[in-house]
């Protein structure tokens, strides 16, 4: 066997398909000899190395177009992603890392100019089931995050996880324990609400109420500081997004949400300060202000300007003065309506 | 290859900081400080933690995240691989096996006493087992493992390099390919093997070549570009006598051209490597005798604080005190308008909190915003903020909101000590300012011995006109939400 395999150069095609065979051997036989189950599953990550250095290329010879084409058409014709995912668990390790590389290359790869992986993707969307509770399995986290990654570069993909029931459990995922995998997720989280913007625009639009609900209370109102620290970034990019303009004008005009923003301006953490800032401001520039976000402000104007007058960056940075002089202005011109 | 088939978390570390026993600091660096630790629930294995400062990575966390990645999924056996990583308030703790010797870098500091070795050493990846096996370590953020960063004790780059500390976290430019540094695009594996034979300079003279310059990244650009190690060579080897083997390996590695370094794998076929000993021999000619990781880390942070007191002052101030950034917080915000009583937030009149707070803050400056009736004060306390630190102004004038931490409530002994040093320094500093003084006015000796005794009264005066002034801020606060208050709900 060995040395048949050794002896003449495999195409593209035929390394696809031993690897397919070699999976579903994978996949159905777990109590096989275990001598003779070890010497194939040993080939098998041979194959996906191979796999691997065609779709990347390796130290001695860049990747060939034809053949990556090739290997893709090969591999989407039939099942072989979706044995390679179940089968994952099965791999060891350098295997498994092998592996997510491959499906992440194959994302990207053109066949006659499309994207054959999102076609693929499309008529087998329950695949995306297995990889986002990937991040239940301590063992798979980081591989199946990774795949997931890729996968949701294709806007159908990203809509279809937007739209499942598993966008509310990224709020626990994101605050799992193990460092590693928490922040595998929260960058998950980041492609989803900021990779597709008309995605984005419209899922926020129709789930805003659970969502920011969440978004919060899970997250800004965390008590862990990195949590914190992520979620009023993200929802500063969120909000200033162009395309969410309208989700922003909704979210600026609420008194709670104003409340836990101020909350993080007077955080110890620099960062969070700043963060929080980016937001903030949207409040204070909202041209509509709600009677209830006016008199908050005027409220707090004096701890307000006081803040902000020695409230600064690191680096020196014309954009953040300008934003601030801006907030300045705005809350020292406010007038009470109800308190004349 | 994929030989091993090994689990991916052979044992499952305890993810709670109470699991563990910080035993001594074992390194530090801009933005990490590396510890011994027993984890107490897994027999008192030993272990180094590194804790990563999170609020100085950038927010989208994509570096550390990455580091952490690579730590928990490499599987070779010169990479060390992370046992886990959690979170402990704002540090990322990163628990790894303990290396007992430590990183090429301490080693090679105990072996060149004198040496100007710099922070962000490629060595300082590299450590060493008891048992002479080596790991890489370290992928790339934030300060290395295990690294002391001694290049305050070169006087000629200390200020540049300080200042670096704090913006290019990245590090210093002195192990980067020229590709590297010019391109932001175009560079390959081959930029390592670069890196590979700059490293192995380090190892030979103690130092990086070029390291006697600031660590400017132009500068160092527009010399690597021209940069021969046939020249470097040339005028280096007047005392130190290398190998041939040892001078071809290096000159192949540092090629101009990418494409003309040799590869890794042909590298080890390189005949220097053929008459490498084992890890043996790195225990029996390199260990033996080694002062171990905790009294070398001991001894580089003496020699640190030995160059700063000579250093400029506000330099040192950052560095030392990375924690004591100017920050101004407020107590609380005023939610309890038009009968909302959403976060009422007014003084409760906890006196007591001015003697709890201990962090050291510029507090002079919120006396200074403060309006005109406490301008006489804040010439005062601004003097003070120099000398004392302001230390305690950080209270925050109490809040009933119960949603306002009370900094320093739990000691952290970190801020402590950085207060501490910082306390011990403006007060050198001082009492050298006060000395002068006196020098001045009295011309005399003989003041000599009563400096301290002076400089303490000054300091005791400072501190009860501080105290005083807090004291009248604080019931001026407080009269003056009590007046809010009434006006408002008078209003209502």
């Amino acid at each position: 066997m060995k040395g048949l395999f050794k002896s003449k150069p495999k195409t593209p095609v035929d390394l696809v398909r031993q690897t397919r065979d070699l999976l579903i051997y994978a996949d159905y036989n777990s109590d096989t000899r275990e001598s003779k189950r070890e010497e194939k599953m040993l080939e098998l990550s041979k194959l996906i190395r191979e796999l691997k250095s065609i779709l990347y290329g390796n130290s001695e010879s860049e990747p060939v177009s034809e053949a990556c084409a090739k290997l893709t058409q090969e591999f989407f014709r039939e099942n072989t992603l979706r044995l390679l995912i179940i089968c994952l668990p099965k791999l060891n390790l350098e295997a498994r890392k092998d592996a997510t590389q491959v499906v992440a290359n194959l994302q990207r790869q053109q066949v006659h100019s499309r994207l054959i992986a999102c076609d693929y993707l499309e008529a087998n969307i329950d695949l995306m089931d297995i990889l986002i509770s990937g991040y239940e399995n301590m063992d798979m986290a980081l591989h199946y995050g990774a795949m997931l990654r890729e996968c949701i570069r294709h806007q159908s993909v990203a809509r279809y996880v937007l739209e499942s029931e598993h966008m509310k459990k990224f709020f626990d995922y994101i605050q799992i324990p193990n460092f590693d995998i928490a922040a595998d997720a929260a960058a998950t989280f980041k492609e989803l609400m900021t990779r597709h913007k008309s995605t984005v625009a419209e899922f926020l639009s129709k789930n805003y109420d659970w969502f920011f609900a969440e978004y919060n209370s899970n997250l800004l109102e965390s008590t862990n500081y990195i949590t914190r620290r992520q979620a009023v970034k993200l929802l500063g990019d969120i909000l200033l997004d162009r395309s969410n303009s309208a989700v922003m004008t909704r979210y600026v005009s609420s008194r709670d949400n104003l409340r836990i923003l101020m909350n993080l301006l007077r955080e110890s953490s620099k960062s969070i300060q700043i963060e929080a800032f980016h937001v903030f401001k949207l409040f204070a520039a909202n041209q509509n202000k709600p009677p209830d976000i006016v008199g908050i402000l005027v409220a707090n104007r004096s701890k307000l300007l006081r803040l902000f007058a020695d409230f600064k960056t690191d680096k020196e940075d014309e954009q953040f003065e300008a934003d601030k002089a801006q907030v300045v202005k705005e809350i020292a011109a406010l007038e009470t309506q109800d308190h004349p | 290859m994929a030989h091993e088939e090994e689990e991916p978390r052979k044992v499952q570390f305890p993810l709670d900081s109470n699991c563990y026993q910080i035993l001594d600091e074992i390194g530090r660096g801009v933005s990490a400080i590396v510890y011994k630790a027993i984890c107490l629930p897994m027999n008192s294995t030993v272990v180094a933690i590194k804790a990563i400062d999170l609020d100085r990575s950038r927010a989208d966390f994509d570096d550390v995240r990455r580091e952490a990645k690579t730590m928990s999924l490499l599987s070779h056996p010169n990479i060390l691989r992370a046992h886990c990583s959690f979170t402990v308030d704002r540090r990322l703790w990163v628990v790894m096996p303990f290396m007992s010797a430590g990183s090429l870098q301490s080693i090679v500091l105990s072996s060149f006493p004198d040496g100007h070795l710099h922070r962000d050493i490629k060595a300082g990846n590299i450590l060493i087992d008891s048992n002479g096996s080596v790991k890489l370590t370290d992928f790339g953020v934030s300060a290395s493992i295990y690294e002391s960063y001694s290049a305050a004790g070169s006087s000629a780059v200390s200020s540049s390099a300080s200042s670096l500390m704090l913006t290019d976290v990245a590090g210093t430019p002195y192990w980067m390919a020229p590709e590297v540094i010019h391109s932001h695009t175009g560079y390959s594996l081959k930029a390592d093997i670069w890196s590979f034979g700059i490293t192995a300079l380090e190892l030979a003279h103690g130092r990086p070549p070029l390291s006697h310059l600031p660590p400017s990244k132009s500068l160092i650009m527009k010399i690597t570009k021209r940069f021969r190690f046939s020249d470097y060579d040339k005028n280096n080897n007047s005392k130190k006598k290398f190998s041939k083997y040892f001078k071809d390996m290096v000159g192949l590695c540092l090629d101009q051209d990418p494409s003309k370094r040799p590869s890794a794998d042909k590298l080890l076929k390189h005949s220097f490597f053929k008459n490498c000993k084992g890890s043996d021999f790195l225990v029996k000619n390199v260990l033996q005798g080694l002062p171990t990781v905790e009294q070398r880390f001991k001894k580089t942070k003496l020699l640190r604080l030995a160059s700063m007191n000579k250093s400029e002052e506000d330099e040192d101030d950052d560095e030392l005190l990375g924690e004591k950034i100017k920050e101004r917080r407020i107590s609380g915000w005023n939610f309890n308008i038009d009968g909302f009583e959403l976060d009422p937030v007014f003084p409760t009149g906890k006196v007591d909190d001015i003697n709890i707070v201990k962090k050291v803050r510029f507090g002079g400056e919120m006396v200074i915003q403060e309006k005109g009736r406490d301008s006489d004060t804040s010439n005062a306390s601004s003097q003070g903020q120099n000398q004392v630190g302001g230390e305690g102004v950080g209270h925050n004038g109490g809040d009933g909101g119960g949603e306002a931490e009370i900094d320093g409530g739990g000691v952290n002994p970190e801020v402590m000590m950085g207060s501490l040093l910082f306390l011990k320094h403006s007060l050198e500093n001082q009492k050298q300012n006060v000395s002068y003084m006196i020098g001045l006015l009295h011309g005399e000796e003989s003041v000599e011995a009563s400096r301290e005794e002076q400089l303490m009264q000054v300091i005791e005066k400072l501190r009860s006109e501080l105290e005083n002034e807090k004291k009248k801020k604080f019931e001026l606060e407080m009269e003056l939400e009590n007046l809010k208050l009434q006006l408002s709900n008078a209003s209502d």
